[in-house]
């Protein structure tokens, strides 16, 4: 990949973003798994808004909750990984994004909701997670893993063959 | 990237791979270094606050067999014993009740099933007559006002005694008890069982004292608020006759189930609840009482049934090392919400406290103007702040002279454990001569001092000032 030094400073700045958004997405999953007896039920119980019905139902059906809990904490380690590695990083963004959207109608920060379970700043239907979201949009649609990630490395793989 | 302005030539057509699309192919990959690096530290961390909880759990301790009788086997002797089985140097030789028929029976059952070979007695003469030589230390839970005389005669048959509290329903009874710990030299622990539990002890040396987290101490408030019960009852073909009764001081079985509440016989609701709260304050202030007031009396139930107060409200005055002090306390037996608890406050945090792992378990906050507990929480003595973000609270501007709501510090000891256990621990390692006696009986004494003087109070209605020599024998 040439690119002139405007791009690049672009996409080194798309590189540091990736890696932070993989770090966080990282060390949510580990710190799960760590912790004894985690599960998301807490955060779905407290569900709001349209698809409140589904997050109660899976809060209250143990087999469900489970294999959503154990989904949630391989999904974030695994998409983290890949943030960070910059391997696949499209369909990790893309993966993320669909993870951060449950979380974000799970628990949407609507007026008039309250939740049980803390958060630390203040929004108005814009939070963290929708930020988030954001972002990973803009690393899905850009290829900073084919500029300082394995991308790169597995692209010319893939065009050697 | 220095590299890159001579790197800059196109790729080869291709797709080769060269070193320099593994060195940015790769380039991230330190990332999970440092990754591996934080997160093996927060893991270090979080370990290490967790062994210094533990190191406060009291695990028993290693000391030889030590041959112990059960004075008193009702529902308070039950408990002491529960807790003595999971004692392993304790090794049961006796158990002494006056009711044959139902506790004796009982009590003696659970220890032979425990493969402690006991020998019954409903007589305590007979049994320091007889066991004094196979003992070395005996745990008392009669009634309040058999204590002095129970004590007594364990301490001059030359044994280590644990006695319940109140420490006795009389000063008179209670100072004979000090004096008679002096004269024979043995160990004589009462029963204020928070004095050993871990998380008091925690507060009290590393909240209080070491980190003085609370600044200077100026009020106290504490309840127990329990719920109403009917008067204990008893199977009538377990009833004792009645010279039984009269030869250990009761009238009926009524009363016998019910001592706590007769005059005579024990002290009502702020001795039986408030004197375990009222201990912590004069332990935690590290100061007797100078003067009390008090307001109570029979609210709920008929004196018939119940002479001493079920309910009681209590203001006492301190002179603290640091300055004065007021507390409060109350105990009614009506409805049990809200349950028990000690607050202190200080100029620089309040401090709630319970023996309770379910209810006021631990918690301290910190005024916003005192100096950052920040290493505090690095010890460990705190956990982190729970932020009590102004989210739910309605729209209101602080006024100049208020202070935003305090963050609120756990207090990291939990214990779930019988609550008795340590204190009972604390007494056979003084037996042995490896510990200091928690609550020797001069505290003890200085307690029911402070306690006794409530009904006085009440009965007098008006403010009754202690003289400092009170406290002393």
């Amino acid at each position: 990949m040439s690119l002139d030094k405007n791009n690049k400073l672009q996409m080194t700045a798309l590189t540091i973003l990736r890696v932070l958004v993989g770090w966080h997405f990282l060390y949510e999953g580990i710190a799960k798994l760590m912790k004894d007896g985690w599960s998301a039920a807490g955060f779905l119980g407290q569900a709001k808004g349209a698809f409140a019905p589904i997050f109660h139902w899976i809060a209250d059906t143990p087999a469900v909750l489970d294999i959503v809990n154990q989904m949630n904490i391989w999904g974030l380690i695994a998409i983290g990984l890949g943030l960070i590695m910059g391997a696949f990083t499209s369909i990790a963004s893309i993966a993320g994004m669909m993870l951060i959207l449950l979380y974000y109608v799970c628990n949407p920060p609507f007026t008039g909701l309250f939740y049980s379970l803390p958060s630390e700043g203040n929004y108005l239907i814009v939070n963290k997670n929708l930020v988030e979201f954001g972002a990973l949009f803009v690393l899905a649609v850009t290829s900073s893993g084919k500029f300082l990630g394995l991308d790169l490395i597995i692209s010319k793989l893939l065009k050697r063959k | 990237m220095s590299e890159e302005k001579k790197d800059q030539t196109p790729a080869k057509s291709g797709g080769g791979l060269d070193r320099r699309d593994f060195l940015q192919g790769l380039a991230t990959a330190p990332v999970l270094g440092a990754f591996g690096l934080a997160l093996g530290n927060q893991m270090h961390f979080d370990k290490k606050q967790k062994e210094k909880v533990q190191a406060n759990q009291m695990e028993a301790a290693d000391l030889p067999k030590t041959n112990v009788a059960l004075l008193g086997a009702g529902s308070q002797g039950q408990v002491l014993m529960n807790a003595m089985l999971k004692l392993p140097y304790v090794n049961f030789v006796a158990v002494c009740d006056i009711w044959e028929e139902f506790n004796l029976i009982r009590a003696t059952r659970t220890l032979k099933a425990y493969k402690h070979d006991v020998r019954s007695y409903t007589d305590y003469k007979e049994m320091l007559a007889k066991e004094k030589d196979n003992l070395d230390a005996v745990v008392v839970a009669t009634p309040d006002f058999w204590h002095a005389t129970h004590a007594i005669a364990c301490l001059e048959a030359g044994l280590d005694v644990y006695c319940e509290k109140e420490m006795s329903n009389t000063l008179e009874g209670a100072r004979s008890m000090v004096e008679a710990a002096r004269r024979t030299g043995k160990k004589l622990q009462i029963g204020h069982q928070r004095r050993s539990h871990p998380r008091y002890r925690h507060c009290y040396d590393k909240i209080i004292s070491e980190a003085e987290m609370l600044g200077r101490i100026v009020t106290v408030n504490g309840q127990w608020n329990r719920s109403v019960t009917p008067p204990l009852g008893y199977p009538k073909r377990a009833a004792m006759p009645k010279e039984r009764l009269k030869k250990y001081g009761f009238e009926s079985m009524e009363q016998f189930r019910n001592w706590r509440w007769y005059k005579g016989l024990g002290g009502g609701a702020i001795v039986d609840l408030g004197s375990h709260q009222i201990d912590i304050y004069s332990w935690f202030l590290q100061a007797n009482p100078k003067a009390v007031m008090a307001s109570g009396g029979n609210d709920y139930y008929p004196t018939d049934v119940c002479e001493w107060y079920d309910t009681v409200m209590v203001v006492y005055e301190y002179d603290t090392p640091k300055g004065p002090a007021r507390a409060y306390y109350q105990t009614q037996t009506t409805n049990g919400s809200q349950g028990y608890y000690e607050k202190f406050m200080g100029d620089e945090g309040t401090l709630i406290i319970s023996e309770s792992e379910a209810n006021n378990k631990g918690a301290v906050y910190r005024e916003s103007t005192a100096p950052a507990w920040d290493q505090w929480v690095e010890k460990g003595y705190i956990s982190a702040p729970k932020i009590n973000t102004p989210g739910a609270e309605p729209d209101v501007v602080l006024d100049v002279r208020e202070t935003a709501t305090p963050d609120e510090h756990k207090i990291p000891v939990d214990f779930n454990d019988l609550y008795h256990r340590p204190h009972l621990d604390n007494f056979f390692q003084a037996v042995h001569g490896q510990a200091e006696l928690n609550c020797p009986p001069e505290i003890g004494y200085e307690t029911a001092v402070a306690v006794l003087k409530v009904n006085e109070a009440i009965k007098a209605q008006k403010r009754l000032e202690f003289k400092p020599e009170e406290f002393h024998v």
